[in-house]
């Protein structure tokens, strides 16, 4: 016990390094893209004294280690600024945006599941017969479509010819199904080809054979037995993919007008909306770090042979 | 075996059942389209900001002439007219503004006088980050005579400064509260702020007709939902076979109309090739503006020679140029390169945004300037790249256009030699003295004759302007500089 407690002190060291590494970097590298913030709010009629006074002002004028200092600490005191275009104090848009993300990723990542490991399950089963290929090409072609293909095809079916649903938007509940859907086949082809694989390896193993043996039916072998054993990959899978969902995925919520965390992420960095584009880009640093740290719960979870941050 | 066969079926029919029954229940629960008849407004971007004094992007200054009321505005041949108040030059200094008395009250009821104009432009000596605030500089002082007068006293003479008191009026008591006028308009316009959530929802004062306005970035989305009903009204930023497939459905009604937003090629007059007049006729020459007039825009669109289109008065009463002088001709293109001492091909680097619409123009461009012995590289940046390049001169040549001008004093922050960024929008780096004296002297004419023949932009079109509706609505048309003043009118039957 004592020895995992080490572990999860360790893990939540590298935890704020990793937030500190991305916060200094996304700094530095926000003050080498072209482009100045001053000449974002003023325009280019301002004089030079207006210029110089709200550089001033906003502290610009500083060098940047002190400029990141300050940063750092109104980020201690919970304080992200606001938004230089819209005046929107940055915690509040976050407070919308990221909640909007997060169910997407959610529902997105249950269909997925719910779709690609049953595939994946139903493909091993029948390994290398024609519902195995059958199943193999449907994953294949799902990985294939773009979400920027998917997306309006999904909208033409069922919204437009069978106006099942809104073609996009955040207004109606049936509104997150579509993008949720699209963000959900493209995740199912990958659990499918990965339960696939991973299962068809532990099928043939020893204990396998000995559950039979035993006279358990057929699904306590598959569920209990085979599956468990075959979730390890399958969860690092989940958990990539729930970082990258959680990071919000800008294609997805631009086609459907999902108002989420990659868009907001997008938006600020054409905009040059610098305080917008720090506080997003620390939110889905965040984001992936938590979700590594659940990933590794869960493989304690799925083999108890795994220690902890080992 | 047989436990494999129904675990199969299980797995079957879970896979199955998750398809059918998201249809099935999102069928039960799709909510209907807008049949309790508020408008629904589909844009490609939001307002960004909606307090006047702030608010740079189109979108929020077409709200804002919506929701507020400023002094001046723009007739139809942009001549700065009175709207909210008459003027009086009463010395080169002084303007005095008389407030009309049939004008509205603050949509928070309070009657709007004087003090309110007074507190708005005051307002600007203690914002220091308003994009507007360089523009008020020359005032001096304030003075309300009276509820409905007041005098503006300037530090230098300015003919033109009527046309500049464009910023909606805002009242001085949420002023000098800081009310949060960027997302809880007030003003006196014939609109009203409601909300802003998801949506900006907006309410027309004389007969409480609902309208919102909702962000769809993509434009077969925006389509789409046209189609599909959950839009009544979508409005420009559509490519033109989305334009055409519209005008198809008989569902749809598509409007169109002169555009006056004026496209152009700027040209780097940093780089020695581009300094010779003879290469920048050239370039004039080997672009073919008809036919991607034709083939690629909308209709009408037409060829542009200045900034300022035909209709506008400083080109009422005298004869211009011909646009057509700069027709194609890759040969007189090739011949002039020749004749400049360049050595073929001439290779430019053109720098564009990623607008799709933006990168098929340049394309094409690469095309046409290929048989001129011109070999353009196409560099396609994001949006903040592109124009703080621009802005920085780092370029050879860039695409942009002028949305919405009005006075004729863009010539001289185009062009003028004083206008260099950051003090102005010459972004060519274009000095030319006798352009200056003319500028100097406001001779409109010579001055953009001389502008015709020295090509310091490379004038493409002014694009055309259209709104696509629901065959139910009505009293709505598309505006030359793409504004949605129609708003304020515009119905919606049964």
């Amino acid at each position: 016990m004592t020895g995992e407690v080490v572990l999860l002190i360790k893990k939540i060291t590298n935890f704020a390094t990793v937030i500190f590494g991305v916060l200094l970097l996304t700094f530095l590298l926000i003050h080498l893209v072209p482009g100045d913030p001053v000449e974002v709010m003023l325009g280019e009629s301002a004089s030079t004294a207006d210029r110089t006074a709200l550089r001033a002002d906003l502290g610009l004028n500083q060098p940047l280690i002190t400029q990141f200092g300050s940063y750092l600490n109104k980020l201690a005191h919970g304080d992200f600024g606001q938004s230089i275009h819209t005046k929107t104090p940055i915690i509040d848009m976050l407070k919308t945006r990221y909640p909007a993300t997060v169910k997407l990723a959610m529902l997105s990542l249950l269909i997925g599941i719910f779709i690609g490991v049953p595939m994946g399950i139903y493909a091993a089963l029948k390994a290398n017969h024609w519902q195995d290929i059958m199943v193999t090409l449907i994953s294949v072609r799902l990985s294939a479509m773009p979400a920027f293909w998917l997306g309006p095809m999904l909208m033409l079916i069922f919204a437009v010819w069978l106006g099942w649903l809104p073609v996009s938007g955040m207004e109606s509940r049936t509104s997150i199904i579509l993008p949720a859907l699209t963000l959900g086949f493209g995740l199912s082809a990958i659990l499918t080809r990965m339960t696939r694989t991973s299962l068809l390896e532990v099928l043939n193993d020893d204990y396998i054979r000995t559950a039979r043996a035993k006279g358990l039916d057929e699904k306590t072998v598959i569920l209990r037995h085979a599956l468990r054993a075959a979730l390890l990959p399958i969860i690092t899978i989940v958990g990539l993919q729930m970082g990258s969902l959680l990071a919000g995925t800008v294609i997805t919520e631009t086609i459907f007008s999902w108002d989420g965390i990659g868009r907001l992420l997008v938006e600020s960095i054409e905009k040059r909306d610098y305080p917008v584009t720090q506080a997003c880009v620390l939110v889905v640093a965040l984001s992936y770090v938590l979700v590594n740290l659940v990933t590794d719960m869960l493989y304690r979870l799925a083999d108890p042979r795994v220690k902890f941050g080992s | 075996m047989r436990g494999i066969i129904l675990f199969n079926r299980t797995l079957l029919a879970v896979v199955l059942g998750l398809f059918f029954l998201i249809p099935i229940s999102s069928a039960t629960s799709v909510e209907p389209t807008p049949q309790s008849r508020e408008i629904v407004f589909a844009i490609g971007n939001m307002p960004l900001n909606l307090d006047p004094r702030y608010a740079t992007d189109a979108a929020s200054e077409r709200v804002n002439r919506l929701l507020y009321q400023s002094l001046v505005d723009f007739d139809a041949q942009s001549k700065p007219a009175p709207h909210l108040a008459t003027w009086l030059e009463t010395s080169p200094t002084e303007y005095q503004f008389t407030l009309k008395q049939n004008r509205a009250p603050f949509h928070h009821d309070k009657p709007l006088n004087a003090q309110d104009v007074k507190a708005t432009y005051d307002s600007f000596l203690t914002l220091k980050d308003s994009p507007h605030a360089a523009e008020f500089t020359n005032i001096q002082n304030i003075t309300v005579l009276d509820d409905d007068t007041l005098i503006f006293k300037l530090k230098q003479a300015d003919k033109h400064f009527p046309a500049k008191l464009l910023i909606g009026i805002l009242p001085a008591d949420l002023i000098s509260k800081n009310h949060d006028f960027s997302h809880q308009p007030v003003g006196n316009g014939a609109i009203k702020f409601s909300n802003w959530q998801n949506k900006l929802s907006l309410l027309r004062i004389k007969d409480g007709q609902k309208m919102s306005l909702i962000e769809v970035k993509d434009p077969t989305v925006r389509v789409l939902k046209l189609l599909h009903g959950e839009v009544d009204l979508l409005q420009g930023e559509l490519p033109p076979e989305l334009v055409k497939h519209l005008q198809s459905k008989p569902e749809i009604t598509v409007k169109t109309g002169k555009g006056a937003n004026f496209s152009y090629l700027g040209l780097n007059f940093n780089d020695p090739m581009l300094k010779n007049v003879k290469v920048r006729l050239a370039i004039a020459h080997a672009i073919n503006r008809s036919a991607m007039i034709d083939k690629v825009m909308i209709e009408n669109s037409r060829i542009a020679d200045q900034i300022l289109p035909p209709e506008h008065y400083t080109n009422q009463g005298f004869s211009h140029p011909s646009p057509d002088d700069y027709d194609y001709n890759p040969a007189k293109a090739k011949q002039l390169l020749l004749e400049a001492g360049v050595k073929l091909p001439l290779k430019l680097v053109y720098k564009t945004s990623t607008d799709a619409q933006r990168v098929r123009f340049a394309t094409i461009m690469q095309a046409q300037m290929a048989p001129a012995g011109i070999a353009l590289e196409i560099r396609s940046l994001d949006w903040g790249t592109f124009f703080a390049d621009v802005k920085a001169g780092n370029f050879q040549i860039y695409g942009l256009t002028w949305v919405g001008i009005k006075t004729p004093e863009i010539y001289a922050k185009a062009f003028g030699s004083q206008n260099f960024p950051p003090n102005g929008f010459n972004r060519g780096r274009y000095a030319d003295v006798e352009l200056d004296a003319l500028l100097a002297k406001e001779d409109w004419q010579a001055a953009t004759t001389r502008i015709h023949n020295q090509l310091p932009y490379i004038p493409l079109w002014y694009e055309g302007q259209f709104a696509a509706m629901r065959k139910e609505i009505s009293n709505y048309s598309p505006k030359s500089d793409g504004n949605w003043d129609d708003l304020a009118t515009i119905s919606v039957g049964k």
